[in-house]
Formats: structure tokens, C-alpha cells, sequence
């Protein structure tokens, strides 16, 4: 080999963005610096997460079909939650506030992002790394942190936080309105830290984008994917600063006695509370204003991949794909302007409730399209149905669900009636939680082959699929009529309140209790298959078993340290090239010339 | 011609011509763009403390608009006079922008004993404003106006405690370069890491002139 004197840029340059493949344990999976390992160190902590928050969700169940019932062992971890095994009202609003805060925080904001986008961000756009991989590692160390924090709020004097995943003061900031102990703090600390560390992640994101795309990767050649990472990222940047103030706020209410949240003249349990001036509003406003980018935080990922799922499957490109990275944009930034929609009864003024409303309306309009456009990529299209196409189109159905609800509760004066009632909790958990996840289970099965280079069962995830597609329905479709009573949601139980307790409302919510139990129960089918897989799944030699378009599926399975092994992918064509005419194949990946596409022939006369 | 050709037709497909895969020339970077205009590693550093600055400052923002807000929704506000050594750390912030920005024209002309030079100043002169700081909470505390005293004076320590840990964050930057100047080993990011120091304390700069702004203001 000749050797070649590099300039002093170039070598600066490739010395410092191409770390060695580590050898060592720790380094190679711990404090590992490679954006695959820090992915799949997110998606691990997500379905630890995931599985805590399921449970979580049961207690809270099983608590509002039955009050009185005695369950020992939870008697037996929590003596004081649950006395002889009797869940206390505090302790479901215990649960309830983690199920929430845990769901949202740990599971809803890490995989998506954290985890599908680290693993394929920098392989889609063909860089051999994420911008800062140290910062990359610090990110998920950080949130590692902010989790056992969290967690930790379980087992301290007074238990886990009873304020809801929203936190809102005087309840959270008051020490005396609650019997807890450092369980807030625990809790507002966790956020703070998982602030600090989503917006590292962040800036991460944005920079990979911008600066390490491949030759000839325009803008508009990005897989929806990318789009979707590169604007969530925009929305945390801007968003997690916001909370990570008023938790800092928050905290100080708590601790060091200034009053920000807390209102003067406050008692508590015959108590005068030493606060003066603050505002609860406050309060409300930072954590909306965060709150609203946040339920796109979780849900713009699952569009991404429902995108590229439905297109790679349908052998179709993506129907208006301009339109929809327009639709994206639009969502995100709609989303910093309809935080006031979640307090149209705090008091606010009508006027403002009136413009809150207009906004949120308008995001019917991007998310129509978004729609629209799925339905238009799928619509004449070779349709395959594997378990990533049935999972994508699942979300498809959950988001349109979902989102009519929106429609409902974005007016002020049908949310007066609806608000804090089980419509809401159907709405969002339809929209930004199962959707979600669907878009999740989509990537998951997606992705498999690529990250263990193994198969995962097809007709185990179709049994997943429909068992969960169903049930997740059971569970939220009925909550609607629940909602319409109207139910109030956040209740231990209901008492005097006849038409509340006896007849339907008692028998929607034992129907729904079972299909939860059930739905649950069919994750662990999903786990089995995902487990199962990486160990004895069929072996997927094939780098490219879908036959999709983009520049993972254009190196081996799972992808070797540098991800290109010292080649340099070059882009020649947008990222959802299927069915071309005159082809030799009815795709064309994104690193093929038009010479590798239409042969030799056809490129030389131009066809 | 079969119209979708099997999987296994894929590594022969590539095989013709690069098939979109160049094989990497001894002197490109591999699996990154072709530096072009400037150094490339420097540039992408100095994107990260643009983009960085975007969370920072809404952080601020944050806290700005609970500020305005809480001090219009009661009466419990009392404004208070600001310490005057504060202007003495505004001085002294002042300068070291002036001083980091020597600390890059000593980066420019290779200069390793004067980039050496001037980064400390900086640091040392970071930390004089962070006492400087320290001595303006000492000074309101002998007023017996204290963090919880009111919301105004709430406020005040709680946004010069936010820029003030911005700024050891910078300085621990700073210190780190010292160290590595120090032990003299090649370093292929020194002028990225210099550069989007600097960066970032300008920025500190601009932002303490705005948070006295608001403190003078909205007193």
C-alpha cells in the first residue's frame, strides 16, 4: 500500500472522529462512546421503564375496581401504601403520578429518540458516529441517573409523589398538604436531571443533522425519519430549559421557602402556610409550555418511522413527501402555541382561551395532511403485511382515533364539561401513549434484523399485534363513555354519587380492568419474541430483508463498529424510490447511481 | 429481466461500478463530508455552542417571564437597589471577552505559551467575577435581604446563580485546556475546543449584560 501524506486538516479531522473499536468490557458496553451501543443502552431502560409503568397502570386498575380488596404481597412492600395489603387512596395517587411521570419521562422520551434515533441517525445519514459521541454517552448516563432518582422516590418516608405527573402547586409545593416526605423532591429532582440530560442529547441530535450528512444527502433527501428526529430534537432543545427553570422554581418553593407558586393566605389541614404572593398559574404556564412540544416529543418519532415502514411496505414512495416534512415542521411549531389549551379552566381569560383554541385547530390541519398522506402511500400500493406494516398502520388508526377526541377537547366550552374527566385520559392515552408505542413496535420489528442480524418471529408479532390492537381499544374506547357521565378521572373511588357507582360506570371499569390485564399480558409475548430473537432467531444473512431504500439496509447485519467500514456512502436520489419505472428492480437505495439502477444501457441513453 | 431481482442480487449489483460506495481515498476523512471552507472539526464545535445557546436562553427566557409575571400578579414585590460591586464583576466579564479573544489570535499565530497565557487570564479573571458575585450576595444578605426575603430578591439570586454556574461550567473548560497545554500530547481538537470556548463566553458575556438589564429594569 502507498503510503500518502494526508494534510494536517484531514488527519486532525479523522483522528478525532474515528475512535478505535474498544476492546474492554466497561468500554465496550458500559460507558460505551458508539451511538449503536448508547441506542440499545436507551432501549433497554425504556422497557425496564415500560414494564414499571405497566405494572404501575395495574395497581391503579385494580385499585378502582375494588377499593377494599387485600392483595398481601403489595402489603408487604409497601407497609404504608397499602396497610394488610389494602391500596390507600394516597397510595393510588401514588401510582398514578409514576405511572405518568415514568411512561412519559422514561419510556415516551428516551425510546424514540434516545434509542431508535441514536442506532440509526448516524447509519441513515451515513456518518460513522453521532457529532459529540462523549456527549452522546454523558446524555444516557445522565438519564440513567435521572431514573434512579426517580425510582428512588419509591422506597423514601412518605413514598412516591401522590401530584400527578404534572405536578401542579400548591399540592406539590406545600410539604403539608401531602403526608409524603422527600418523594417530591426525589421526583423534581429526577425531572431537572432529565432536563439537563435531554437537552445534551438535543443539541447532539441537531449538529449530527446538520453537519455530518453524507455527500449528496440534501435536505429533502432525508428519510421522514431523520425529519422527525431533527425537529423533536428542535422541540426538546427548546422545550426541556423551560421545565428544567420552573422545576428548579419548584423545588426552592419546597425547600428554601421563597413563593414562587405558592398563593398567600394558603391553609392547609387548619394550618396557616408561611407563603405570600405566588401564583399557581405560574406554574401551569412553564409546565404547558413544555408539557404540549412534549406530547410531540413522544409521538413526531412514531410518525417518522410510520412514514418509511408504510412506504418500504407498500412499494410505493411516500405520497406528498415535501408535504410531509412540511406537516412535521408545522406540528412542531404549532406546538409552542397551544400550551393554554390544558387550562381552559384555571380561570384564564376568554379571550385567550378563544385564541388557544384557534391554534390548536390549526393542528388539525398538518396532522390531516400527515393522514391524508399515509392513506395516499399505502392506496394502490403492493402491499406487504408484515408485523412493522400492521404495527405502522395500526398507529395510523390510534393517531386518527385519538386525535378526533382532540377536536372535542380543544374547544373551551365542551372541555369545560370534558376536562379531568376519562375522555381526556382515553384522548392522550390513544394519541401520544399507545401510538406511541405502536410507532415503537413498528421500529422494534423494523429494525430487528439490522441491529442482531436475526429474525424475530413474524407470526409470534402478528399474534402480538392483533392481541394488543384490540385490547388497547377494550381499554380506551370505553373510557370515552366513561368520560361523558361525566367520570372524573384522578379518583381513588367514587362514593355518593349514585349513577357513578352503581349500574354501567361500575362495569366499564371492571371491563376495562380485564382488558388491561390482558393487554399486559400480551407484552410479554412481545418480550418472549424480542428475547427469543436475539438468541435463536432465524439467522438474516441478508443485509437487506425488506428490501427498503435507505443506507442502513446497505451494510451487514448488526453494522460493524464504524458503521461503513471505511467506505464513505455517497447519496444519489431522495429516499423512497420504490417501483421505478424501467428499473431493474422495483427499489433503488438511496447510495445507488443511476448506472447500478438502470444498467449500463439505459443510464447512457437517459432514460 | 425478473422486475424485482432476488436479495441475493445485491453485493453483485454493487460490484459494478461503486454502486454508491466509494472506496475511501487515503486522504478522505471517511464516512463524513470532504472539509471544505475552514476547518471543518472547528466549525462543528462552534454549531454545538450555537445550538446549545438556543436551550440556555430559553431557560433564561423562562425564568424572565416568571419574573415579569410573578411581580405583576401581587403586591408582595419590593424592589431593592442592585450592589454596586456588581458593576465592578460586569468590568472584569467585560475583559476577559477581551482577553479569550487573545487567547485565539495567540491560537492563530501558533502561539502555544500565549494561548497558555491568555486562557488563564480568562479563567482567573472568570472566577474574580464569580467572587465579585459572591460579594454582591454578601452585601444584600447585610442588607438582611435574603433569597426567600421577597420575590424580587428572589429572583435576583436566583438568576445570578443560574448565569454563575453557566460561567464555572466555562472556567472548568478552561481549566481542562490548561491541563492539556500543560501535558504538551497532541491534541487534534485544540483549536475546536478553544474556539467554541471562546464562543460560549462571549455568550456568558452577552448574557450577564441582559440579566443586569432585566434586574435594573424590572426592579
Amino acid at each position: 500500500m502507498t503510503e500518502v501524506e494526508v494534510s494536517p486538516e484531514v488527519a486532525e479531522y479523522t483522528e478525532v472522529h474515528r475512535h478505535p473499536e474498544p476492546k474492554g468490557f466497561w468500554s465496550k458496553y458500559i460507558f460505551s462512546v458508539d451511538h449503536k451501543v448508547i441506542g440499545i443502552q436507551y432501549l433497554l431502560l425504556a422497557v425496564v421503564a415500560v414494564f414499571v409503568g405497566m405494572a404501575l397502570s395495574l395497581l391503579v386498575r385494580l385499585r378502582l375496581i375494588c377499593p377494599e380488596c387485600s392483595y398481601p404481597t403489595l402489603g408487604t412492600l409497601f407497609p404504608v401504601g397499602a396497610p394488610e395489603g389494602v391500596m390507600t387512596p394516597e397510595f393510588y395517587l401514588a401510582m398514578l403520578t409514576m405511572h405518568g411521570t415514568v411512561m412519559v419521562f422514561m419510556v415516551l422520551t428516551t425510546a424514540p429518540q434516545g434509542g431508535f434515533g441514536n442506532y440509526f441517525l448516524p447509519i441513515q445519514i451515513g456518518a460513522a458516529d453521532m457529532a459529540f459521541p462523549r456527549l452522546n454517552m454523558l446524555s444516557f448516563w445522565t438519564t440513567f441517573v435521572s431514573f434512579l432518582l426517580l425510582m428512588a422516590a419509591f422506597v423514601v418516608e412518605g413514598g412516591a409523589p401522590q401530584t400527578g405527573w404534572t405536578g401542579y402547586p400548591p399540592l406539590s409545593a406545600v410539604p403539608e398538604a401531602t403526608v409524603q416526605g422527600i418523594g417530591q423532591d426525589l421526583w423534581l429532582a429526577s425531572i431537572a436531571v432529565f432536563c439537563i440530560a435531554s437537552l445534551l442529547a438535543a443539541l447532539n441530535f441537531i449538529v449530527t443533522i446538520l453537519d455530518l450528512r453524507a455527500k449528496g444527502l440534501t435536505m429533502m433527501r432525508l428519510p421522514l425519519t431523520c425529519w422527525t428526529w431533527f425537529i423533536t430534537a428542535i422541540l426538546g432543545l427548546l422545550a426541556f430549559g423551560v421545565l428544567l427553570a420552573a422545576g428548579v422554581l419548584l423545588l426552592m418553593d419546597r425547600n428554601v421557602g421563597t413563593s414562587f407558586f405558592v398563593p398567600g393566605g394558603l391553609v392547609v389541614s387548619d394550618k396557616q402556610i408561611d407563603h405570600s404572593g405566588g401564583s399557581p398559574i405560574l406554574w401551569q404556564h412553564l409546565f404547558w409550555f413544555f408539557g404540549h412540544p412534549e406530547v410531540y416529543i413522544a409521538i413526531l418519532p412514531g410518525m417518522g418511522v410510520t412514514s418509511h415502514v408504510l412506504s418500504t411496505f407498500a412499494r410505493k414512495t411516500v405520497f406528498g413527501y415535501r408535504a410531509m416534512v412540511y406537516a412535521v415542521v408545522a406540528i412542531g411549531l404549532l406546538g409552542f402555541v397551544v400550551w393554554g389549551h390544558h387550562m381552559f379552566v384555571s380561570g384564564m381569560s376568554p379571550y385567550s382561551a378563544f385564541v388557544f383554541s384557534i391554534l390548536t385547530m390549526c393542528i388539525g390541519v398538518p396532522s390531516a395532511i400527515k393522514t391524508f398522506n399515509w392513506i395516499g402511500t399505502m392506496w394502490g400500493g403492493k402491499i406487504r403485511f408484515t408485523s412493522p406494516m400492521l404495527y405502522s398502520i395500526g398507529f395510523v388508526s390510534l393517531f386518527v382515533s385519538g386525535g378526533i377526541s382532540g377536536i372535542f377537547l380543544g374547544q373551551p366550552t365542551i372541555d369545560l364539561y370534558f376536562h379531568d374527566t376519562y375522555f381526556v385520559v382515553a384522548h392522550f392515552h390513544l394519541i401520544m401513549g399507545v401510538a406511541a408505542i405502536f410507532g415503537m413496535f413498528a421500529g422494534l420489528t423494523f429494525w430487528f434484523p439490522k441491529m442482531f442480524g436475526r429474525m424475530m418471529d413474524e407470526r409470534l408479532s402478528k399474534i402480538h399485534f392483533w392481541l394488543t390492537f384490540i385490547g388497547v381499544y377494550a381499554i380506551f374506547g370505553p373510557m370515552h363513555y366513561l368520560g361523558m357521565l361525566p367520570h372524573p378521572r384522578r379518583y381513588a373511588e367514587i362514593t355518593g354519587v349514585d349513577f357513578l357507582v352503581e349500574g354501567g360506570a361500575a362495569q366499564l371499569h371492571l371491563f376495562i380492568t380485564v382488558a388491561a390485564l390482558l393487554t399486559v399480558l400480551a407484552q410479554f409475548l412481545f418480550l418472549y419474541n424480542f428475547v427469543k430473537g436475539i438468541y435463536a432467531g432465524k439467522v438474516c444473512t441478508d443485509p437487506n430483508p425488506w428490501e427498503a431504500t435507505t443506507l442502513e439496509w446497505a451494510i451487514s447485519s448488526p453494522p460493524p463498529h464504524d458503521n461503513f467500514g471505511g467506505k464513505v456512502p455517497h447519496v444519489y436520489r431522495g429516499a423512497y424510490d420504490f417501483s421505478l419505472r424501467g428499473a431493474k428492480r422495483d427499489f433503488a437505495m438511496q447510495c445507488n447511481d443511476d448506472k447500478a439502477v438502470y444498467g449500463e444501457q439505459s443510464a447512457a441513453s437517459g432514460d | 429481466m425478473p422486475a424485482v431481482l432476488t436479495p441475493s442480487a445485491l453485493p453483485a449489483e454493487r460490484a459494478t461500478g461503486d454502486g454508491g460506495f466509494a472506496a475511501l481515498p487515503p486522504d478522505e476523512p471517511g464516512g463524513w463530508q470532504r472539509p471544505s471552507g475552514g476547518n471543518r472539526i472547528v466549525q462543528r464545535y462552534k454549531l454545538g455552542v450555537w445550538i446549545g445557546m438556543g436551550g440556555i436562553l430559553m431557560f433564561f427566557a423562562a425564568l424572565t417571564s416568571a419574573m415579569i409575571v410573578r411581580q405583576g400578579l401581587s403586591n408582595d414585590w419590593q424592589p431593592f437597589s442592585l450592589p454596586p460591586v456588581l458593576y465592578v464583576s460586569t468590568l472584569v466579564l467585560l475583559l476577559s471577552s477581551v482577553t479569550i479573544e487573545r487567547a485565539k489570535q495567540a491560537l492563530e499565530e501558533d502561539s502555544g505559551d500565549g494561548l497558555r497565557k491568555w486562557v488563564n487570564v480568562s479563567a482567573v479573571l472568570g472566577a474574580a467575577f464569580v467572587a465579585f458575585q459572591l460579594l454582591g450576595w454578601q452585601s444584600l444578605a447585610g442588607r438582611g435581604i435574603y433569597l426567600a426575603s421577597n420575590p424580587a430578591s428572589s429572583f435576583y439570586y436566583v438568576l445570578t446563580a443560574g448565569h454563575g454556574l453557566h460561567l464555572l461550567g466555562g472556567i472548568a473548560v478552561m481549566a481542562y485546556i490548561w491541563v492539556r497545554l500543560r501535558t504538551n500530547s497532541p491534541w487534534p481538537t485544540r483549536s475546536a475546543v478553544v474556539e467554541a470556548t471562546a464562543l460560549y463566553w462571549h455568550f456568558l458575556d452577552a448574557l450577564w449584560i441582559y440579566i443586569l438589564g432585566l434586574l435594573l429594569i424590572w426592579r
